[in-house]
């Protein structure tokens, strides 16, 4: 995604224009807490949203702040968990697909990664329900994971073989063993494209995630759908924002994470 | 591109929503799905004459409002009459919508729906005759209601048929009892709109003293689940997955859901016009009922027939078609 594209702040560094642009100090602080001011501000707007309207009984069942903030939290279990699981599958998979070892079975692997992508979540969570009668967070967490492994796996794929073979071959010059060059410059050069996919991953898990309500894994979903099988706009708003606000803070935090692991020196 | 990145994170967000909009409430949209030959002969060509006229009709997109839509496509052609199918539009409001702004000219609605969703009335303080009621009503609105049919389409609870039997459960109160004694089978698996309605399941438990623990799950998922992940489940009563899955609807002893007795709702201006129609679908109203219309549901969703065949099929059965 974006591992190769330099920052604003990079470029002007680079090209010493910066006399015209704010103090790099100011615009860093920016950067950091713009975006979850912005979020903020979102959420102070739906409170202020429901505290001023005259509501009815529906939407106080749905609008309550226990059942919303449980309703966010169960929304949080199942995309984190998804995602770690995704981790750690596509990860170790996606290395392992890179190896000379496994050219064999490569595309039968992508083949299967691609197939659990172009099915829809609506339809993954049906089946698991009607076919294998199973409900709940586990059944939801199967969906989610499916979905979500090929983005992860593609990009830690990208990035290994996106590494510079004259880099690999000073290192196997200089007595590196198979093992350390896949630690010590495969991995490390990999990182950003990797942490791309990771992050990709991890808003696709948000967005789905509100599937879940429909076979009783809870989440955000469940406020949606209530708002629209009740035909309460201001329900149905609040659940959608929510979830929106959810990916653009979890989608901040991974980006947060991204600089911090990025190694250093690139 | 941060920027960039983050009008990304929103889109996607927003379109993941959006998709779980379209999934929630895309209906079967197929405009013209009354195939094969138009219907003839039997009592209505002979009692009634629409001949030269057309109508717009349209229905709700659920398959027994699909049904009902082709039996009156049906029985309009039987009785000379032109139509035009519109069936299968996505949500009470938006049907009702396209009735009083003339794009169709009738559909099938429910005295329940009619007084609260429509009317805006509360459930509690029914009046004893809701059909007068609604129609009395809607009359301002300049929307005849014809019937009613004693098809009533409400919300109800059922249980597996064999628990049904061993525990000797009938109605809701023998439920209620059991479960007091069985805290560990109060699971209710239940849609969302059950679960959030005063006239669904928070007046329930409030009307018959009981206490569920809850299943949500998407409507279509909850007849099969059921006496798995739990021993009672929400159902409506006309529907033929009752049967299907071994279940059976327990009787609402207190009457505590609100009537959903089936209704023709047809523009005033059109009903005026052809007075045929209101005697025709009156009678027609009349022939239906719940044990026939889970059949004919049935048929539908479980046999795999389509809408316009079951309709005609029911016609011909009742004498109506030739």
């Amino acid at each position: 995604m974006s591992a190769t594209t330099q920052t604003p702040d990079e470029a002007l560094a680079e090209t010493g224009t910066a006399v015209v642009a704010p103090s790099p100090r100011s615009r860093s602080v920016w950067r950091w807490i713009g975006m979850p001011l912005f979020l903020l501000g979102i959420i102070a707007a739906i409170a202020i949203a429901i505290n001023t309207k005259d509501i009815d009984s529906i939407e106080a069942r749905s609008l309550g702040l226990q059942h919303i903030l449980r309703a966010t939290g169960e929304h949080l279990l199942l995309t984190v968990f998804s995602t770690v699981i995704v981790l750690a599958i596509a990860v170790p998979l996606g290395i392992a697909l890179t190896r000379q070892w496994t050219r064999r079975f490569r595309g039968a692997l992508i083949t299967v990664a691609n197939i659990g992508q172009a099915v829809p979540t609506i339809g993954l969570i049906a089946l698991m329900a009607v076919a294998f009668n199973y409900i709940g967070f586990g059944a939801s967490v199967i969906a989610l994971v499916a979905c979500a492994v090929l983005p992860v796996l593609r990009n830690t794929m990208v990035g290994i073989q996106g590494v510079d073979e004259t880099v690999l071959e000073a290192g196997r010059g200089m007595g590196m063993s198979r093992g350390a060059v896949l630690r010590k410059l495969e991995l490390p050069l990999a990182v950003p494209v990797i942490l791309a996919g990771v992050r990709t991953a991890l808003v696709i898990n948000v967005g789905t995630a509100t599937l879940a309500a429909y076979i009783n894994a809870g989440g955000l979903g469940k406020i949606i759908i209530a708002g629209l099988s009740t035909n309460r706009i201001l329900v149905t708003v609040t659940g959608a924002a929510l979830t929106a606000v959810l990916a653009l803070l979890v989608d901040y935090l991974a980006g947060v994470a991204e600089q911090l692991l990025r190694p250093k020196g690139l | 591109m941060r920027m960039h990145r983050t009008f990304r994170t929103a889109l996607t967000a927003a379109a993941a929503t959006l998709a779980l909009a379209v999934a929630g409430c895309a209906g079967d949209t197929n405009v013209n799905q009354s195939g094969g030959d138009a219907a003839k002969g039997g009592s209505l060509a002979k009692d009634y004459d629409l001949k030269g006229e057309s109508f717009v009709v349209g229905s709700k997109e659920f398959t027994e409002n699909k049904v009902l839509g082709q039996i009156t496509i049906a029985a309009i052609q039987a009785a000379g009459g032109k139509t035009e199918d519109k069936t299968g539009i996505s949500g009470t409001a938006t049907v009702r919508a396209a009735l009083t702004s003339g794009e169709i000219d009738m559909y099938w609605d429910y005295t329940g729906t009619g007084w609260v969703n429509i009317l805006g009335n509360t459930t509690t303080n029914l009046p004893p005759d809701l059909f007068k009621a609604v129609s009395d009503a809607d009359k301002a609105n300049k929307v005849t209601w014809i019937g009613p049919s004693p098809l009533n389409n409400s919300y109800g609870l059922a249980i597996k048929k064999d628990v049904a039997q061993k525990e000797k459960i009938k109605t809701m109160s023998d439920l209620a009892a059991y479960l007091n004694k069985n805290a560990d089978k109060s699971t209710i698996c239940a849609a969302s709109e059950f679960l959030q309605r005063d006239d669904g399941l928070p007046g329930v438990e409030k009307a018959y003293g009981m206490q569920f623990k809850i299943t949500e799950l998407d409507f279509n998922l909850v007849y099969p689940q059921v006496g798995k992940d739990c021993t009672v489940g929400e159902i409506t009563t006309t529907d033929g997955r009752v049967k299907a899955n071994d279940l059976v609807a327990l009787k609402d002893d207190k009457k505590f859901f609100v009537p959903y007795n089936a209704a023709l709702t047809v523009r005033s201006e059109v009903a005026d016009k052809s007075p045929d129609l209101a005697k025709m679908f009156k009678k027609i109203a009349e022939a239906l009922d719940n044990e026939k219309m889970m059949e004919l549901n049935g048929k539908v969703d479980i046999d795999g027939d389509k809408e316009a065949d079951v309709a005609k099929e029911f016609l011909k059965d009742e004498g109506f078609i030739g």
